[in-house]
């Protein structure tokens, strides 16, 4: 046996060496994935520190790792975060397995690309076979590519005898949820956790399985999102160690993991346990109740092979598929039911006119890929990039692409989809619905859906609010398990799915569902009639519209004005920037449609990065509910704001004109706003301003209304997010949103608060957030002193029935109990079982 | 790809009212100690300046011919990347900012 040589390591790059614990970056600061150091470069060529084996390389081509011959393995990691570049700015010179030459280059980065994109670009040299070393440099910070920058010693014995013997214990199988897979910092948590075992750990793949204690392994194995993996552990305190272990790969590794954003595919391997509860839980994503069978909506697998001959023929094969799958798009916009469906698949065609997307997919064909293969690679793998985002809104764009997918698939493979036969009362249980999928229904046979994966702004949620039917989101992967034909309660209201409703509550459902009908063939019929109580005020219902269509709805369905205008949604098709002029007819049409006697209230983009509607990719930021929203936006961009403003105030002459101005804090903000906005009306020549108001969104401009109120035409309460920044809950979060509850007494004392400050300044006061769309919300509402309710159009003629059957004294009262009470649930208890004296129970609940 | 094909979605689905605005509108003119500022080619050359990636000032120069290299490695000069063009990185230690340093 030689004696190992003392083994000098070369600096990778030019630049300044950062102490490691400098670097912003706990996992790399503590040493978790190896002691070393770290370099800011002021060159663009990694180099390799030493001869050996290029052991690993990472797809996304920000990390590498080499091995010498004596087992000393160094890990070197550029820029910090750059994970999520996703290989932009990496170019790969050498591939893994290669052996390399000390001081050969290894990967190419665009420096520039990485300082504007990712976090950093402090690149590490980390000692991961933990050998000792010492520096070799003197105190100078700066060093130069290829100079001696360590000593290792002693290179230790690679020790891969496993010395536990005896039967392994194995995990549950566990989807990965970490975005990005298991890159460098999960996986160095990873390693760190079960190296503080005795039992031999290994992680499993399918046939794949690397040692759970090496961190180069588990990174050379490269586990991505939704990857099902196991571990295994053998030795005596192998059970211990899987219960750590699996706990902590469910949870991310150290990683926030979003369980909403991305779904889970389901697991192969275990087929799912029979469901034991008698009901499952999930999140409400389209009000309503409805009784009906399980039909369970799986989408087949396609077969498809991945060569091909003759990449011409491919490439027609492509073609043809994409023109196919164009013209049944256009067919189903034709057909569409709603305006929400149509708009989605506008969308997938312009997704399959993307330009990168035919590129990848034709350099695949050109390679000697067939069209099936090559198109299903690329939509998959962009998928998967969408899914990874972190943005929760591009996450569920990933299944539009996945949808687009398969229908060009089906086309180029010749499947035809079978025509889907219903029962009735069906209720279809999926772990996600796509457009395409909801488009094919017959909806008089659908009565619900109920899916595992989805938020508020999924598909379901969005079809099924168009459709008027009941839909939960996100309920556990169990009622996948449910056999078709299962008879179930959907409760949607409670995001609920009851899986042996007793007879009692199937007849009570179905009386409700029978009064409900009636009750609103009611309230249809008198919806052109006021809405005045019984004691005679009379109260304002307007409606909260996105487009003209919606606007001529609302006043069909008794709409009195439009209360709330959201602007940002006006351009959704265009896929070029509206001129101002067509700004301003959009504008105008819909002020014409509304005439000189409606308010009409616009709001000013609402965009941000938690919004799906920002019209330019923002900067990710680590929390967008508290980040660049709203004015907050439109004031940093404000050529923007004069431009919108400018449009609608075109508008001026045609309706009763009102602009309102989203997520206002500052008093400041108002008055900036003000003055662009005599400004651009000065420089139009109007006389007379517009009204200008805010909204209540924000805690803080509620408890400052008495200060707004002198310098407003108006306020108006946005309940959604007023309610999920008093109680510090997201209202899709799928354990919170049930709480996230606008009849909170904390978010009524609010309301009250902000109606005094107005009233005290003669300022008039609405609420256009969901609860103003809620019936039970109304004798509340009023009670609180509110002037006006927006409410989605469908909901009008409801809101407005839901008026004229209370007394505002009576309602005062309620109002006033409710301000003292503990929950959002006791407040609802108290509406539920109001029944004020002086009020007889309405015919139809009679009958 | 994925920040073209982001774009392509934000623009599918949304109004691109406007272009979008340089981020860095009204730099503040003291990002960078003076030296720094003439070994660039002086203020006026500077068309704009950026904090990134935590420790770089990404500065952006109008002629990148009027960039005195020698003087930029001259001892007590902090360490810079000129990159392709006009683009030049300016390191800045990472505990205390530049600006106050130099």
């Amino acid at each position: 046996m030689t004696v190992p040589q003392p083994l000098q390591l070369l600096a990778p790059l030019s630049g300044v060496l950062v102490p490691l614990d400098h670097v912003p970056d706990p996992v790399f600061a503590n040493r978790v994935i190896g002691d070393g150091l770290c370099i800011d470069p002021t060159s663009q060529t990694l180099c390799a520190p030493l001869a050996g084996v290029v052991s690993d390389l990472q797809a996304s081509g920000h990390a590498i790792t080499i091995t010498h011959e004596g087992g000393a393995q160094i890990l070197l990691h550029i820029g910090l975060d750059t994970v999520n570049l996703a290989g932009k700015g990496f170019t790969a010179l050498v591939e893994k397995g290669q052996r390399v030459q000390a001081g050969q280059a290894l990967i190419e980065f665009d420096a520039d690309h990485i300082a504007v994109h990712a976090r950093s670009l402090m690149t590490l040299m980390l000692v991961v076979s933990a050998e000792p070393f010492s520096m070799l440099t003197g105190d100078s910070a700066r060093v130069v590519g290829g100079q001696p920058l360590l000593e290792l010693g002693h290179v230790g014995l690679a020790d891969d005898a496993p010395v536990n013997e005896g039967e392994a214990l194995v995990s549950q199988p566990i989807s990965l949820p970490n975005a990005n897979g298991l890159h460098a910092r999960p996986a160095a948590v990873f390693a760190q956790a079960a190296k503080g075992f005795k039992a031999d750990i290994r992680l499993h793949r399918q046939q794949d399985s690397a040692n759970g204690k090496s961190l180069v392994a588990i990174m050379a194995m490269q586990p991505a999102l939704g990857d099902v993996l196991t571990i295994s552990a053998t030795g005596e305190d192998a059970a211990a160690a899987i219960e750590t272990l699996a706990e902590l790969l469910a949870d991310g590794c150290g990683e926030s993991v979003a369980p909403v954003a991305v779904s889970a595919p389901a697991i192969e391997a275990a087929p799912a346990a029979k469901p034991s509860a008698m009901s499952l839980q999930g999140v409400c994503a389209s009000a309503g109740s409805a009784l009906g069978q399980v039909v369970q909506v799986v989408e087949r697998k396609l077969e498809i092979t991945e060569a091909a001959g003759d990449p011409r023929a491919e490439l027609q094969v492509l073609d043809r598929g994409l023109a196919g799958a164009l013209a049944a798009l256009q067919t189903l916009r034709d057909e569409a039911g709603s305006e929400a469906q149509e708009e989605i698949f506008k969308a997938h065609q312009e997704l399959l006119e993307d330009p990168s997307l035919l590129e990848q997919a034709r350099l695949l064909i050109n390679q000697g890929k067939s069209a099936a293969f090559a198109w299903n690679s690329v939509t998959e793998a962009t998928a998967e990039l969408f899914k990874a985002s972190g943005n929760r809104f591009l996450a569920e764009r990933a299944l539009d692409l996945a949808d687009v997918g398969q229908r060009v698939l089906k086309l180029m493979l010749d499947v035809q989809d079978s025509a889907w036969e219903l029962p009735d009362q069906a209720i279809l249980v999926a772990e996600q619905l796509t457009p395409s999928q909801t488009a094919a229904l017959d909806t008089s046979k659908v009565v619900g859906f109920a899916t595992v994966g989805g938020g508020a702004t999924s598909h379901v949620a969005i079809l099924a609010r168009a459709l008027g039917l009941p839909a939960v989101c996100g309920l556990p992967a169990e009622v996948l398990a449910l056999v078709d034909g299962t008879r179930v309660l959907l409760d949607a209201d409670k995001g609920e799915l009851h899986l042996d409703p007793d007879p009692v509550s199937i007849e009570q459902l179905q009386a409700q569902r029978e009064q409900r009908a009636l009750r609103q063939q009611r309230d249809l019929e008198q919806a052109s009639l006021a809405a005045t109580t019984r004691d005679g005020h009379r109260f304002e219902v307007t409606a909260n519209i996105a487009s003209l269509a919606e606007a001529e709805q609302a006043i069909e369905l008794g709409g009195e004005g439009v209360g709330l205008l959201r602007s940002e949604f006006l351009y959704l098709e265009r896929s070029n920037a509206p001129s101002q002029d067509e700004q301003a007819a959009t504008y105008s049409a819909i002020a014409r449609a509304l005439g000189p006697e409606r308010n009409l209230v616009v709001r000013t983009l609402d965009v941000g990065g938690d919004k799906p509607l920002a019209y330019v990719p923002m900067e990710a930021e680590a929390n967008p509910f508290l980040g660049m929203r709203g004015i907050r936006l439109c004031l940093e961009r404000p050529q923007l704001l004069r431009e919108q403003l400018r449009a609608i105030l075109a508008s001026c002459a045609l309706a009763r004109l009102h602009i309102m101005l989203p997520m206002v804090s500052q008093l400041s903000e108002l008055r900036l706003v003000r003055q662009i906005l005599e400004e651009e009306a000065a420089s139009l020549g109007h006389d007379t301003l517009p009204k200008l108001g805010i909204m209540i969104e924000v805690p803080c401009a509620a408890l400052m209304a008495d200060a707004f109120a002198p310098e407003v035409d108006f306020f108006s309460i946005g309940t959604n997010d007023l309610t999920q920044y008093t109680l510090a809950m997201d209202r899709d979060h799928p354990r919170l949103a049930s709480q996230a509850d606008s009849f909170h007494p904390a978010v009524l004392r609010l309301i009250a608060t902000t109606v005094k400050a107005a009233h005290a300044h003669g300022k008039w006061v609405g609420v256009c957030g969901a609860m103003a769309s809620e019936p039970l919300a109304v004798p509340l509402l009023l009670g609180l002193g509110v002037d006006e309710l927006s409410a989605s159009v469908p909901l009008i003629p409801a809101i407005k029935a839901a008026i004229r059957d209370v007394q505002l004294s009576d309602c005062e009262a309620i109002a006033r109990q409710a301000l003292t009470l503990e929950s959002a649930g006791q407040v609802r208890e108290a509406l539920r079982s109001w029944r004020p004296s002086s009020l007889p129970l309405s015919p139809v609940l009679e009958s | 790809m994925f920040d073209k094909l982001q774009s392509a979605f934000w623009k599918a689905l949304t109004p691109d009212l406007v272009p979008d605005e340089p981020k860095v509108s009204a730099a503040p003119e003291t990002l960078l100690p003076a030296k720094v500022v003439e070994a660039l080619g002086g203020e006026k050359n500077l068309t704009s300046q950026q904090r990134v990636a935590i420790t770089r000032i990404r500065v952006q120069l109008r002629d990148a011919e009027r960039l005195d290299e020698p003087a930029l490695q001259a001892p007590g000069m902090p360490a810079v990347m000129v990159l392709g063009n006009g683009v030049v990185h300016v390191l800045t230690p990472m505990a205390a900012p530049l600006a106050e340093t130099g």
